[in-house]
């Protein structure tokens, strides 16, 4: 059930439209009650000027009153007539409009000094609004626009239908509700149609994604035709592709050259087998090639030990056994497997380390350290020329060597994994790990390991501890 | 057959120059990208064995400027690098073939044969001259349907002088294509080991009702005469 997850359009759409509707419609309710009002104001305008029309023609004439009717069409057609009824004070009724045919409209009960309108069923049924209005009588006299007011009063009504104005209401709100709908309609659609325009650059963004698979991160996702809402959900997409191939990029070279350094003493060792097989051979010949075998396998055990310390300490599960370990012996131990490689290539060796010289720290790690620093040495160490181990001032142990110098680009990235210097300069078996797992289990023995080049153009590897002051490296 | 090995590892290096010198080659033997390429350009070598990663000079380095000075000699890669890009840069460059590390040392030398004997312009490994078959897989050679036993010095001067059969070959091409750096240099070895081998085949000898098969051309050299043969 996704019930919850509802499409971005509907929801969209359905917000907009609900929006509209107490918009549209308040302004609707609104125009309505304008429109009404207006139409009634213009009608009781009317209304009140017929009224006094009305009591304009009725005349106090010293004990009698005069209605003097002047035909007005309105108060006199069959269909759809207007009214009017006027009364004097005590009720005597002093006119009626033809339309009446005799009939009465209500009169207003207290009459006030203001026109008062009121609505009203008009004598023939229909829905009206009547003006009231009492006025003073008009007494006119024989000279020249000289009208006098008489203290008797005339009380005039006058009624007409509503419908014209019902009529033009209505009208008003058909356009409103026809506007209304339109607009509602129109902006639905629109929103629809601009969210599925968003939306279809975010599918075809999905589109491309699901062309990414994990050996080819690449291309990356365009951004220049994306809507802005998702450009930065691509940029960082974008972003983690690049990681991903860089990582992706490192763990291919990281295999390829472990496979490389992993073929190289296994090729060694299968032509080494073949040879020896090949025909029948004195006990010496067998001895020679089986000790020379068994160097081949003690390189390849290094590199699987290193790999798999690697690992340990990429998964974190490092378990630390301080124990005392005498330095010169460990050294000692450390260089025999490069025994072999350093007379192939006439380099000296020398451990200077004083035979007392003890440190409480795990023995094991400290072995993979110093086995690679010297395989390091022997292995990069130009033919001919000679490995040291001493201790030094500040160092527990260093690691000297007649050189050449470490390339002044490579130097800061030494102990990092899968950096070596020139790949055709290695002789040994190296790709990459071996310093970077030293430094890694340093950090964790709380030794500091560094390299520099020395004056006399070699190479020094030192072994500090880790809160020791350091020199200039 | 003389074979220049480029490899780095030492333990490899020895193994490979062992077998191929077991195999009747003439091996020279080098860890050193730029010495390989000195040495390929200093002797006519048949086969040069190449690693690609190599200390100085890398292997397809040395086989494209091997290339550019115009040299012929078969080329067999042979490398830890395993992907088909690397194959295709270093066949692209004028390898004959392409070995990935570890191969069986069985293979190297069959592709080694095959790349040599192309080289001559020959199409299977056995040569049969007349009454003369030389098979350089199994390293045999018979006379008149009989075996003939050869070292495998006198096996690699037959077979060279048999590739190159009707031509006249030199002294010195002969140092150079059956000798290694390990040979002790003598002014008459090669003299010496035609003696031998003339002997072994019965070769023009009273009795043996063959002919002479190995010539000698005074001042000149040697060469293999095969009638009805080329």
């Amino acid at each position: 059930m996704s019930g919850v997850r509802r499409s971005l359009r509907v929801r969209m759409t359905a917000s907009l439209v609900a929006v509209l509707i107490l918009a549209l419609g308040t302004l609707s309710v609104v125009v309505d009650q304008v429109v009404w009002r207006a139409l009634v104001q213009q009608l009781d305008a009317q209304l009140a000027d017929d009224a006094s029309a009305v009591a304009g023609m009725a005349e106090d004439e010293g004990p009698t009153v005069d209605f003097e009717y002047e035909s007005l069409p309105d108060f006199e057609r069959s269909q759809r007539p207007a009214y009017f009824q006027a009364w004097l004070d005590d009720g005597q009724v002093l006119a009626r409009s033809p339309s009446l045919q005799g009939r009465d409209l209500p009169r207003p009960a207290p009459p006030g000094a203001a026109t008062r309108f009121f609505a009203l069923t008009l004598p023939d049924g229909r829905p009206g609004r009547a003006a009231g209005l009492r006025q003073p009588l008009r007494i006119e006299e024989s000279g020249p626009g000289a009208v006098r007011s008489s203290s008797r009063h005339v009380t005039v009504v006058v009624a007409q239908g509503t419908e014209k104005l019902r009529a033009a209401l209505g009208s008003v709100r058909r356009w409103l509700a026809l506007s209304v709908g339109l607009t509602m309609l129109a902006a639905a659609l629109a929103v629809v149609a601009s969210v599925s325009r968003g939306l279809r650059a975010a599918r075809d963004v999905a589109a491309r994604v699901a062309q990414i698979d994990a050996s080819s991160p690449g291309p990356f996702l365009p951004t220049q035709h994306l809507p802005d809402e998702l450009v930065p959900l691509v940029d960082k997409v974008n972003e983690l592709l690049a990681r991903i191939e860089a990582s992706f990029a490192r763990e291919r070279r990281f295999t390829a050259d472990v496979s490389h350094e992993l073929r190289t003493p296994l090729a060694a060792l299968r032509t080494m087998i073949e040879v020896a097989l090949r025909k029948t051979r004195g006990p010496r010949e067998y001895a020679s090639a089986i000790s020379e075998m068994g160097d081949v396998v003690g390189q390849m055990q290094g590199l699987c030990e290193n790999l798999l310390a690697l690992a340990r300490l990429d998964a974190g599960a490092v378990p630390v056994r301080a124990q005392p370990v005498a330095l010169r012996a460990l050294v000692d131990e450390c260089w025999r497997p490069f025994q072999a490689l350093a007379r192939e290539r006439g380099l000296t060796f020398t451990n200077e380390l004083d035979g007392d010289a003890t440190v409480t720290t795990d023995r094991e790690h400290l072995r993979i350290i110093v086995s690679n620093l010297l395989s390091n040495a022997a292995s990069y160490t130009a033919g001919g020329g000679w490995i040291v181990v001493r201790s030094g001032a500040s160092s527990l142990l260093q690691v000297d060597d007649s050189g050449p110098g470490i390339p002044a680009d490579v130097l800061p990235h030494l102990f990092e994994r899968f950096v070596r210097g020139d790949p055709a300069r290695s002789a040994g078996v190296h790709c990459g790990i071996g310093l970077a797992l030293a430094r890694g289990l340093g950090d964790i023995l709380r030794l500091a390991l560094s390299a520099q080049n020395t004056q006399e153009g070699g190479v020094s590897f030192q072994v500090r501890a880790a809160d020791a002051s350091s020199p200039a490296s | 057959m003389r074979v220049l090995l480029v490899e780095d590892y030492q333990p490899l290096a020895r193994a490979l120059a062992q077998g191929l010198r077991e195999a009747g080659y003439a091996v020279d033997a080098t860890a050193d990208g730029r010495q390989g390429l000195a040495l390929a350009g200093a002797n006519g070598y048949d086969a040069l064995v190449l690693d690609v990663m190599v200390p100085e000079l890398d292997g397809l380095a040395i086989l494209r400027r091997v290339r550019a000075a115009g040299s012929s000699a078969a080329v067999v890669i042979i490398t830890a690098r395993d992907q088909v890009a690397d194959r295709i840069a270093g066949l692209d460059l004028g390898a004959d073939d392409y070995l990935v590390k570890p191969f069986a040392l069985d293979e190297l030398l069959a592709r080694l044969r095959a790349v040599i004997r192309r080289r001559y312009q020959a199409t299977t490994n056995v040569l049969a001259l007349g009454d003369l078959v030389i098979d350089s897989a199994s390293r045999a050679v018979k006379r008149a349907g009989k075996p003939v036993p050869l070292s495998a010095r006198e096996f690699a001067l037959l077979e060279y002088l048999a590739l190159r059969r009707g031509q006249i070959v030199t002294r010195t091409e002969i140092w150079e294509h059956v000798y290694d750096f390990a040979a002790e240099p003598s002014s008459n070895v090669v003299d010496v080991y035609v003696g031998y081998l003339r002997r072994k085949l019965g070769d023009g000898a009273p009795g043996t009702g063959t002919r002479r098969l190995i010539r000698t051309h005074r001042g000149l050299g040697y060469s293999l005469e095969i009638e009805g043969a080329k």
